[in-house]
This record gives structure tokens, C-alpha cells and sequence, in this order.
């Protein structure tokens, strides 16, 4: 016990659950716009290695990483149009979309990769913005208050979202869009138009995580790198129940675990790393057994709106 | 001469990006369900690989005498197959460019087929042989199921690796590495060159050939300093490709106080190198620095960190492959990588002549056996090696 309480092992454990936590946060956050309106974004994976592939690229080419967070944001969004146009406006199945455009990312950005990086470029060292007094608290300080500043953007995002969905129109309108479209129908807003929104919102923010973890996660892509963390999110945003504050606390609990088996092993405390290795999807599961039960879902969701249908 | 074959991930990838448009097409209907791909990571080696000649013994004893064979006709087209595609500045990248200097030497061409994936690449060795190779170099463990099996069906030569057994007269030859026997140099390097006193080893997967060479590894540290502390890492059971798992082990690793990082990855091996660039050198060191393993990432190396690298070098193995089925004798034995034959590490200008000097000498007593490694297959061999 008294190695697990270590600086070392709890610095190890902050640090890495932040790396692999941010980019889980944005694609959870979005997708919770998406599922309030009613959207169930499937497509978050595609959505997010499209966006870490043209993010790379972007950052690359340009020599800018904020360049390469904007193309990211603006991969992640044109993926979405398909959606937006697919699911919302033409009302095809919901999941069967998700799926293809899924694959569809997986295929073309493997092929880019191939035919364009060629030479496996990466990025060199990125920007850290370190906050003064705050970076000097034991165990949290260096690993919480030294980050890139789209970490800092990304906490402020939250705020946002939990503002939006709390006291402002469009938060009640995402909302009736995904519990009764109908009746948002009948106050004279348009229910296609509120759930593009969102889902093009889903996009954008599934592309920023992408591109984060191209960027500053790994410093170069490599083909089908997000590892499912797109369907991680879209769980976390599930379990949150579209709370903000709840999909902080999912994706850096996901993340935490991803990075206890390092944590353990930089602390040299022998447990099997299988056994580890387990934890995450672990993690998913009591999750799921203790909260799904209770887990609030719009009544709408996944279903297509067809005026005078219901 | 080299030609390249399209890239069957190239192909995979168009063949996704299809099946994504039929499952858009699909939705129409709203009831289909398109099944979602699955990936693979890159593997180095095999698990049930034994690690060392040692351990597995040449065939030549139990071979049949191949003596009464006709020698086969000069190789005028030779093919090489490999995982990933040839410029990832490790295992591919090395195999390929080990295969173009060996075709170069007879004056044959090379087909390559690279990013060829880790399914079942029977298909892609029968259009080699269709393009009229004669001699194909497997560049995969993943291959030695397949490999073999397409050489007894159309009687072409082949390389596998790390299945010793494999290795039949005239038909294949299997490519076992003593890969601890650089890792030790590296070790010792990395101990000269320490300031804390504490290095790291980050493994991307549960690699024989990982371990091994980790083993390698802290046996030389501990030749020059036997305090050295030791922090061994792993990122996945098969992370070879996962750059950011890679970052995020690495940085951990450094804040644990390492101020020099082994690591072995493929892929992962960039974002170990971003960490090792971005890190804040732990106290009592102002430099923290990178040792790579099989290729050389020096033109990549912009920050001055890279250290140096435990090279795998396999034109030496190639050629006496060559010599081998122009002599009828191919396959008679297996083919052991070690520091006699293509083993060796890079010298960058980071390192001490002094230093430089001691680790030739070790070579030198690897090669004529006077140092002896531990061997450590397993993880579990490691960590006791780093325990004890």
C-alpha cells in the first residue's frame, strides 16, 4: 500500500489518465448534444480518426497545431453533414449510418496514410501552458496544472455545455428535440434544424478530441488510433445522462484506468497486467450494472422525426 | 531495381472505404447491419517463439542431405513481404532495405509487398509468384503458418522468423535473433550515460523479442552499475502501434525519475520519442535521452535526443540465404541474427568516445563468448532479473 501512495505512482496516474482522458471528454461531450436532440451519433469514431488524421495533417503542413485543431474540428464536422444529412434529414436508420461512416473513416484515412504519409512524419514537442502557484501543488500540480492549453479550452467547454442545457433556449429546444420533437414542432422550431445543429456540434467536438490525440497524444497518426475510444464516449455519454459534470468524471475515470497498469508498473508493484489490462472495460461494466438501470435516455432517441407521425 | 506492389492495406482501405458505401446504401432499407472492422496491431515476433539458437539448434543435423538436389537456377526476381509498410524506420523499413541490398548484390529484382497486414497473405504470395519470383523473404512471424505452406505448395523458397521448425531443405529457412546481445550494449550506455541512476524500458507488447532484449538490457546497466535502478514498462499485449499509449507510458516512466528510456515499439516507438522531446528531465538530470531498437530514427531525431539504437541489420542473413540456394543448400539450417552478423548499435555524436570504446569492447567479448546474457523470454523472466 505504501507504494501504491507514492508522489511517483500517484503523479504517473493523474498525468496519463489526463492524456487519455481529454480526448474521451470532447467525443463524450459531444455526443451527449447529440443524444439530447435525439441523435444517436454512432459515427463518433469516424468522426474522430477523420479528424485526427486531417488534424495531423493540418498541424504538419501548416506548422501551426491550431491550424491542425481546426481542421481537426472541421474533419470532424464534415463527417457529421453525412449524418446530419443521412439520419436527420432523410431519417435513415440511426445506427446502420453510424456504423457505415464509421468504416468508411477507418478505410480512407488507412488509405491516406499510406498514399500521402509516406514518409511517417510526426510533430515535434507541443506548448504546455503551465498555471503559476497552482503547478507547484504536490502530485496534482505538475500533472494537472501543465497542459495544453486545448485542455483548459476543454474544462471551459463543459461550463458551457452544462450553461447551455441548463438556462438557455437552445438547451430547452435540444432537449424537447430528443424527448418531443413534436411538440417543438408545434411551438414553430424546426426539429431538423435543432438536431443538425447538434449533430454537426457532435462532429466538431469528436473531431477536436481526434485531433487532440493525433496532436499532442502521440505526436503523429497511425492508422484506426483511436482504439474504439469513440464507442468508449458514446458509453460515457450514456452513463453521464447527458450531465456534463458526469462525462468529466467518466472519461477521466476511463482514462485513470487505462493508466493504472503504468502507474503500478512505474511504482514496481507486480500485479498481472492482464488482470489490469482489464480494468477499463471493467470499469464500463460495474458502471453500467450499478447506473444503467437508472440511466435517463430521450425518448426519442434514435428515431427519425416525420412531421405528423406521432 | 524494386518495384512495389500496391500496399494491400492501400487495398483493405478502398475495400473499407466500399464497404462503408454499401452500408450507406444499406441504411436505406434500415434494417441492415454492417459488422464494424476489426484491426490488427503489427507484431515483431511470435510468442511461442523460442528466444534464442540456443534454445532452438540449427536443423542441420536433422535436415535429410539435400546434396542430391540440382542446385536451383540464379535468382533473377526475388520478393519480400512485410506487415506494415517500408518506412516506419524499424522492422519493415529494415527487412525491405536488408532484401534490396542482398537483390542488388546478384543483380536481381525485388518485389516488394509491403503494409501487407497480419491476415492470411497466401493470396499476395501467389501473385508474387505469379510475377515470377523465385526466392520470398516472409518479413513477419505471423507469416511462418502461411509461409511454409505456399513453399510446399509451389516449391519457392522461403524466410520466416522466430519458428525454428519451420526450416526444411531446400524450401525454408527460419531467422532466429539474439536480440539481448545488443540490448546489453545499449545497457551499458545507458548506465554511462545516467545521471539519476534510474533508467527506463518501455515494452509496446508482450513480445519475446521485447523481453529478451529488455533482459539484454539491464544485465549490461548492471555490468557497469549494479545499483541501477530499473522502471519496466508495458504498454499493451499488443500495442505496437499505439503512438499515444507509447507518449503516455513514456512520460510516466520519466516521472519516475528515468532520465534515460529503452524503448521498443514499432509504431509506438514516435510517441515515446514526442514523450522523451516534451519531458521535463527529472531532478538530477538535465537531459533526458532515447535508446530505439532495429532501425535508425537519426534523420527524424529534430530535438538531439535519440541516443542511439540497437540495430537489426539483416543483409548479412539475406546474402548467405542467397549463397545458400545457388549452392543447393538452402534450408539445411536456420539463420541466427547476432552481433557477429548484423547486430550492432548506432553510434550518434551524443555518445562519450570513452563510452563508445567500452561498448566495443563488450561486443567484442559477446562475439567470441566471454560475456554470457541471461536470456528472459518472458516478462515475468525480466522482472525477476530486475528483482534480483
Amino acid at each position: 500500500m505504501s507504494k501504491v501512495l507514492t508522489e511517483t505512482f500517484l503523479t504517473a496516474l493523474v498525468a496519463g489518465g489526463l492524456l487519455a482522458g481529454v480526448p474521451l471528454l470532447l467525443a463524450a461531450l459531444g455526443e451527449s448534444i447529440s443524444e439530447r436532440a435525439g441523435v444517436l451519433n454512432i459515427g463518433l469514431e469516424g468522426m474522430m480518426l477523420l479528424g485526427g488524421y486531417v488534424g495531423f495533417s493540418g498541424a504538419l503542413y501548416s506548422g501551426f497545431t491550431w491550424v491542425g485543431f481546426a481542421a481537426g474540428i472541421g474533419a470532424g464536422m464534415f463527417v457529421a453533414v453525412f449524418m446530419a444529412v443521412l439520419c436527420v434529414r432523410l431519417g435513415l436508420d440511426q445506427i446502420v449510418v453510424g456504423i457505415a461512416l464509421t468504416l468508411a473513416a477507418e478505410g480512407l484515412t488507412s488509405l491516406l496514410h499510406g498514399a500521402i504519409l509516406t514518409e511517417r512524419p510526426r510533430l515535434g514537442a507541443v506548448e504546455l501552458v503551465t498555471i503559476p502557484g497552482l503547478s507547484g501543488i504536490p502530485v496534482l500540480g505538475r500533472s494537472v496544472f501543465s497542459q495544453h492549453l486545448v485542455v483548459y479550452l476543454t474544462l471551459g467547454l463543459v461550463i458551457f455545455t452544462w450553461w447551455l442545457f441548463r438556462s438557455t433556449n437552445a438547451g430547452l429546444n435540444l432537449r424537447a428535440a430528443g424527448d418531443k420533437p413534436s411538440a417543438l414542432d408545434a411551438a414553430g422550431v424546426s426539429v431538423v434544424a435543432t438536431r443538425t445543429w447538434a449533430v454537426l456540434a457532435t462532429g466538431a467536438l469528436g473531431g477536436l478530441g481526434g485531433a487532440y490525440l493525433a496532436i499532442v497524444g502521440a505526436g503523429t497518426f497511425e492508422p484506426f488510433m483511436t482504439n474504439g475510444a469513440g464507442f468508449i464516449a458514446i458509453v460515457i455519454a450514456m452513463l453521464a445522462r447527458a450531465r456534463p459534470f458526469w462525462v468529466v468524471v467518466g472519461a477521466l475515470l476511463i482514462g485513470m484506468s487505462l493508466q493504472l497498469q503504468t502507474a503500478l508498473q512505474v511504482a514496481s508493484i507486480d500485479v498481472p497486467i492482464d488482470v489490469v489490462n482489464m480494468l477499463p472495460f471493467l470499469a464500463v461494466i460495474v458502471v453500467l450494472l450499478l447506473f444503467g438501470r437508472r440511466a435517463y435516455l430521450p425518448a426519442a432517441l434514435g428515431l427519425p422525426y416525420v412531421r405528423g407521425s406521432r | 531495381m524494386r518495384r512495389t506492389l500496391l500496399g494491400p492495406i492501400a487495398r483493405a482501405g478502398a475495400l473499407l472505404a466500399l464497404v462503408g458505401l454499401l452500408g450507406l446504401a444499406a441504411a436505406c432499407g434500415g434494417d441492415d447491419e454492417t459488422a464494424p472492422a476489426t484491426t490488427e496491431t503489427p507484431a515483431a515476433t511470435t510468442e511461442e517463439a523460442p528466444a534464442t539458437t540456443e534454445e532452438a539448434p540449427a536443423t542441420t543435423e536433422e535436415a535429410p542431405a539435400t546434396t542430391e538436389e540440382p542446385a536451383a537456377p540464379a535468382i533473377t526476381v526475388m520478393g519480400v513481404v512485410a506487415p506494415e509498410k517500408a518506412n516506419d524506420y524499424g522492422w519493415n523499413q529494415q527487412g525491405v532495405e536488408g532484401a534490396q541490398t542482398a537483390a542488388d548484390s546478384i543483380g536481381a529484382e525485388l518485389l516488394v509487398a509491403d503494409g501487407a497486414g497480419y491476415e492470411d497473405v497466401t493470396p499476395i504470395l501467389n501473385q508474387l509468384a505469379d510475377d515470377g519470383v523465385q526466392f520470398i523473404i516472409a518479413q513477419a512471424s505471423g507469416y511462418n503458418t502461411a509461409a511454409p505452406e505456399f513453399a510446399q505448395a509451389t516449391g519457392i523458397p522461403v524466410i520466416t522468423y522466430d519458428k525454428p521448425d519451420n526450416t526444411t531443405p531446400g524450401l525454408v529457412a527460419d531467422i532466429s535473433t539474439s536480440s539481448q546481445q545488443g540490448a546489453y550494449l545499449a545497457g551499458i550506455l545507458a548506465a554511462k550515460m545516467s545521471k539519476t541512476g534510474t533508467l527506463g524500458i518501455v515494452e509496446s507488447a508482450d513480445d519475446t523479442n521485447w523481453h529478451k532484449q529488455a533482459g539484454g538490457f539491464v544485465a549490461g546497466a548492471r555490468s557497469v552499475n549494479p545499483d541501477v535502478k530499473v522502471i519496466l514498462t508495458q504498454i499493451g499485449q499488443a500495442g505496437y502501434a499505439d503512438a499515444a499509449g507509447g507518449k503516455r507510458v513514456t512520460e510516466s516512466v520519466i516521472a519516475g525519475g528515468a532520465d534515460v528510456v529503452f524503448g521498443m515499439g514499432d509504431g509506438s516507438s514516435f510517441g515515446m520519442l514526442q514523450a522523451v522531446e516534451t519531458a521535463t528531465p527529472p531532478e538530477g538530470a538535465d537531459t533526458v535521452w532515447f535508446i530505439d531498437v532495429i532501425g535508425d530514427k537519426s534523420s527524424i531525431d529534430e530535438k538531439g535526443v535519440l541516443l542511439s539504437s540497437v540495430l537489426w541489420d539483416f543483409t548479412q542473413i539475406f546474402e548467405q540465404a542467397l549463397a545458400d540456394i545457388a549452392a543447393g543448400t538452402f534450408g539445411n539450417q536456420g539463420y541466427d541474427l547476432n552481433v557477429s552478423n548484423g547486430l550492432s548499435l548506432l553510434q550518434t555524436d551524443h555518445i562519450p568516445a570513452d563510452v563508445w570504446a567500452e561498448i566495443e569492447t563488450a561486443a567484442a567479448g559477446i562475439a567470441d563468448g566471454s560475456i554470457e546474457i541471461p536470456l528472459t523470454p518472458a516478462l515475468d523472466d525480466v522482472n525477476a532479473l530486475i528483482g534480483g
